[in-house]
């Protein structure tokens, strides 16, 4: 079990060994652990996204902790987080851009994804969109070789999701044929050169164009601590932060900042000292 | 063959006393139009009221079901832990839907998810951990767990996040109506087939008892698979 998380003080120590200890319980501890547990709900009360100071956002390397933790502690699978993430970031599109208010031309979606992680979430958000009714086309130039983007790559195909061989560098092409475009080539951490001649070509055209653009995570080239703070970065519309928003997300001034990928164990965020803003019912986006 | 008669038999009689507290169950939450039918995967619930009303809904054999699984996993080179975590999450959402926490009498409303030694018994797993990010309370019992990573990952991460497993089944329906307002039966899913071995066929016995509402995971668990028209989710 997680020792590294330390005690909690609104816990009676009674209280942990049944909630922490991998054992079964027997009916009457039941009985006993679930009014123990009732107090221990309304200690922990509901968090509110307010005005956070940055030590509450986590910086890159703590970021990474996290998803570490996930992974090894709680042995969750990357494809698990990653289909999570995907399918997050399609409901936050679909709440920014609701389809009902789309023309047919606007609810054709272009999708870029890059190489590594953020590419990978690209892809499943694309077939979510497609389930959503949205028309995704997917830019993919530089191919992860590893299964998890191999079998996502398989199962937009099969959907009859189309992939351009190539990226128009004439913007206004772009900004004509597709009625917004997510951007999911570089996730935190990723360095411009990691990603390939394509992928960094699709980038310096997406900073010129004029329909919406989204960012899954954080703009792609954006320094994640710091952010861009020249204006030749990206400038998305919306922001889609995965799990938690990243440091630089401060320096966004988009029109809309969605948190999206509602996962993230209690404890995990108390550990990480994470304030996120209060989902409401099921959703899996909230606003910020 | 007698056993596949008794087990048609078990389900008839399982859906056939608890349909009326269901329906009335159901008019008492502040929800939408019932769902209706057996709809696997379900990503992204979109409760979209007038096209459920206008749509006729198909409802799958069990061999078009089975048909259905090979053609994602063989064409589609969907992994069972992509589907597993949608399904899981899409039966959380729709649960929450039909029993929202405000109608619940305790705060987090408390449920028993009993899970099956397969896939069913998976999904429910991930139903749990969903339910309990949803502000429910969720309890697993697992009997009989298969020793594939899969489902011990899926176990470490409920047990992670203090979702409690019980060591025994009560043995009583009043006890169950007692501790837990909502019983979820990820049991058994549609590709079983033949007799009910135990412990489920005590545990089918105690459920049949119950007052509380039981939501079933893609079929109820020893209903045959050719009956229709139960408003389980």
């Amino acid at each position: 079990m997680s020792s590294a998380a330390g005690p909690d003080p609104s816990e009676a120590p009674e209280e942990r060994r049944f909630l922490r200890s991998s054992e079964e319980l027997s009916l009457a501890q039941m009985l006993q652990a679930s009014s123990l547990v009732q107090r221990r709900k309304q200690a922990w009360g509901r968090q509110s996204w307010l005005d956070v100071p940055s030590h509450s956002v986590p910086s890159t390397a703590e970021a990474a902790a996290l998803e570490r933790e996930l992974l090894e502690d709680y042995r969750f699978g990357r494809q698990q987080l990653v289909e999570l993430c995907g399918h997050a970031s399609a409901v936050a599109v679909t709440k920014a851009f609701p389809l009902p208010a789309l023309s047919r031309k606007q609810r054709t979606v272009l999708v870029v994804c890059g190489p590594e992680q953020n590419g990978a979430v690209g892809l499943v958000c694309a077939r979510h969109l497609r389930v959503f009714e949205y028309e995704p086309t997917i830019f993919y130039p530089t191919r992860s070789l590893d299964l998890l983007h191999r079998d996502l790559t398989t199962q937009c195909e099969k959907m009859d999701i189309p992939f351009l061989s190539y990226l128009p560098t004439e913007v206004q092409l772009i900004n004509e044929a597709y009625g917004l475009v997510v951007d999911a080539v570089m996730g935190p951490g990723v360095e411009p050169r990691e990603v390939g001649g394509p992928c960094t070509r699709a980038l310096a055209t997406l900073k010129l164009l004029s329909i919406p653009l989204v960012s899954l995570d954080i703009p792609s080239g954006w320094d994640a601590e710091t952010g861009s703070d020249s204006e030749d970065g990206l400038r998305p519309d919306v922001l889609v932060s995965l799990a938690a928003p990243k440091r630089c997300a401060g320096r966004f001034s988009g029109r809309h900042h969605f948190v999206a990928g509602r996962f993230v164990p209690d404890d995990v965020l108390r550990k990480f000292a994470l304030r996120l803003p209060g989902y409401t019912g099921t959703d899996c986006v909230a606003a910020l | 063959m007698s056993g596949l008669r008794a087990l048609l038999g078990l389900g008839l009689l399982v859906a056939g006393s608890r349909l009326q507290r269901i329906t009335t169950q159901i008019s008492a939450c502040r929800s939408g139009p019932t769902w209706w039918g057996p709809q696997r995967l379900n990503s992204g619930v979109r409760w979209n009221s007038e096209v459920m009303a206008s749509t006729a809904v198909k409802y799958l054999s069990q061999e078009e079901a089975q048909a259905v699984d090979q053609e994602l996993f063989n064409e589609y080179q969907f992994s069972v832990d992509q589907l597993m975590e949608l399904a899981g999450l899409s039966c959380a959402t729709a649960i929450a839907k039909a029993y929202p926490p405000t109608s619940m009498s305790r705060s987090p409303p408390t449920v028993l998810v009993i899970c099956g030694p397969g896939n069913n018994g998976g999904d429910g797993l991930v139903c749990a951990r969903h339910l309990k990010l949803f502000g429910y309370q969720p309890t697993i019992y697992y009997p009989k767990r298969p020793n594939k990573p899969l489902f011990t990952a899926l176990v470490t991460q409920c047990q992670k996040m203090d979702i409690p497993f019980l060591g025994e089944m009560p043995s009583e329906p009043m006890v169950i109506d007692e501790l837990y307002e909502l019983v979820v039966d990820a049991i058994f899913g549609f590709s079983f087939k033949g007799d009910v071995r135990e412990p489920f066929h005590s545990i089918l016995r105690v459920l049949k008892g119950l007052t509380v509402p039981i939501a079933s995971i893609d079929i109820p668990s020893g209903a045959g698979t050719q009956k229709v028209g139960w408003e389980w989710v």
